[in-house]
C-alpha cells in the first residue's frame, strides 16, 4: 500500500460500512500525480494511476517524463466534448500540453469518481482515476456508467473504486 | 525508341544528383523548406532524450522522414513513424526519403505516441554514423 504524502486517516468504530467495512477518511491537503513513460516511449502512464483523496485536496500533475508532453484532461463535454466521468457538479478541467518539468494544479471539492486522460496518450489507454471523499459523502456521485464513448483498454485501466479506497493508492507495478 | 531511353537515364541521373545535393544541403540544422522544426509546431521538447532535435516535412506525416540532428546541429539519423494500425490495415509507405545514404546502424522499436503521430507506432530509426546514437541519447 502507498498514500500520498498526506496520509490516510483511518477511523475505526465511527466509520460507515457501505462496502462492507470500514471507510478510510482522508486529510486534505496536496497530492503529486507523476506523468512518466520510458526511454523509448514504449510506455507511459500516470503515477499513480488511480488515487482515493479528502474533498478538497489539491491535485498536482507533474511531468517527469522527459522525452514526451502530457496532459491530464477531464472527461467532460466542455473538453472536446466527450461524455462526463466526473461529478455533474463538478468544474472540469484540462492541462493542456506540459513539457518536461512543468506542472498543474487542480483542486476537487465534489465527493465522487473522477475519470481523466491524456489527450496524445489516450489510444495507449494512459488515463487515470481519483476517488474523492466517499459513498457516504453528502452529494456523493459514483463512476460513469458510460462504456461506448471510452475504449474497453481505458475502461480497464481504470480501477474499481471499491479498490482504490481500500488501497489509497495504486501504482503502475502493481497494475501489471 | 533509344533517345527516349537515353533520355530516361539522363532525368534518372539528373534527379540523383539533385537527391545528392539535398542530401548535403541536410546534414547540418536546420535544413531549410519544406522542413520545419518539429518542436516549433508541436507541443514537444526542442531536444527529444534518443530522438535529438527532429525537423520534417509536413506533407510527409506520419512517416517522415524525420530529421534527427544532435546538440551540435549535426544530421544524426532519419527516422520513420509508422502507425501499427494503418501497417495492419495493408498500408504501405514506400519511397521515402532518406537524410543521408550512409547509415551505420538500423533500430526498430514500439513507441505508444506523442503530439503528432498519437496512435501506437513504429519507430524506424537509421542512424548515420557509428556514435550517432551516442550523441542523440542525452
Amino acid at each position: 500500500m502507498s498514500w500520498t504524502r498526506r496520509q490516510v486517516i483511518r477511523l475505526g468504530g465511527g466509520a460507515i460500512a457501505a462496502l462492507g467495512s470500514p471507510l478510510p477518511v482522508f486529510a486534505a491537503g496536496e497530492t503529486v500525480i507523476e506523468m512518466r513513460g520510458t526511454a523509448r516511449g514504449e510506455r507511459i502512464w500516470f503515477d499513480p494511476f488511480a488515487l482515493a483523496v479528502a474533498p478538497g485536496t489539491v491535485l498536482r500533475f507533474v511531468n517527469r517524463d522527459p522525452g514526451n508532453s502530457h496532459t491530464a484532461t477531464a472527461y467532460h463535454p466542455e473538453n472536446y466534448d466527450r461524455l462526463r466521468r466526473i461529478p455533474a457538479k463538478a468544474a472540469p478541467w484540462d492541462s493542456d500540453f506540459l513539457l518536461p518539468g512543468e506542472s498543474f494544479e487542480v483542486t476537487l471539492r465534489v465527493p465522487g469518481v473522477y475519470d481523466y486522460y491524456c489527450i496524445p496518450h489516450e489510444m495507449a489507454a494512459m488515463v487515470g482515476r481519483i476517488v474523492v471523499g466517499t459513498p457516504a459523502d453528502p452529494g456523493w456521485e459514483g463512476p460513469a456508467e458510460d462504456r461506448e464513448d471510452v475504449s474497453a483498454e481505458v475502461l480497464a485501466a481504470l480501477p474499481g473504486v471499491e479498490t482504490i479506497l481500500a488501497r489509497g493508492a495504486l501504482r503502475r507495478e502493481e497494475r501489471s | 525508341m533509344i533517345k527516349q531511353t537515353l533520355l530516361a537515364v539522363s532525368l534518372v541521373a539528373t534527379a540523383t544528383l539533385a537527391q545528392a545535393h539535398d542530401e548535403a544541403a541536410l546534414k547540418a540544422a536546420p535544413p531549410g523548406d519544406p522542413y520545419v522544426q518539429v518542436s516549433d509546431v508541436l507541443p514537444l521538447p526542442a531536444f527529444i532524450p534518443g530522438l535529438g532535435t527532429l525537423f520534417v516535412n509536413p506533407d510527409t506525416l506520419p512517416a517522415g522522414p524525420f530529421l534527427a540532428y544532435d546538440h551540435d546541429g549535426k544530421l544524426s539519423a532519419s527516422i520513420y513513424m509508422t502507425p501499427l494500425e494503418e501497417l495492419e490495415n495493408r498500408t504501405a509507405y514506400d519511397g521515402l526519403g532518406i537524410g543521408s545514404h550512409a547509415v551505420s546502424s538500423v533500430d526498430v522499436y514500439y513507441n505508444a505516441g506523442h503530439p503528432g503521430v498519437e496512435k501506437p507506432h513504429a519507430h524506424v530509426v537509421l542512424y548515420h554514423d557509428a556514435e550517432a546514437k551516442g550523441r542523440l541519447a542525452e
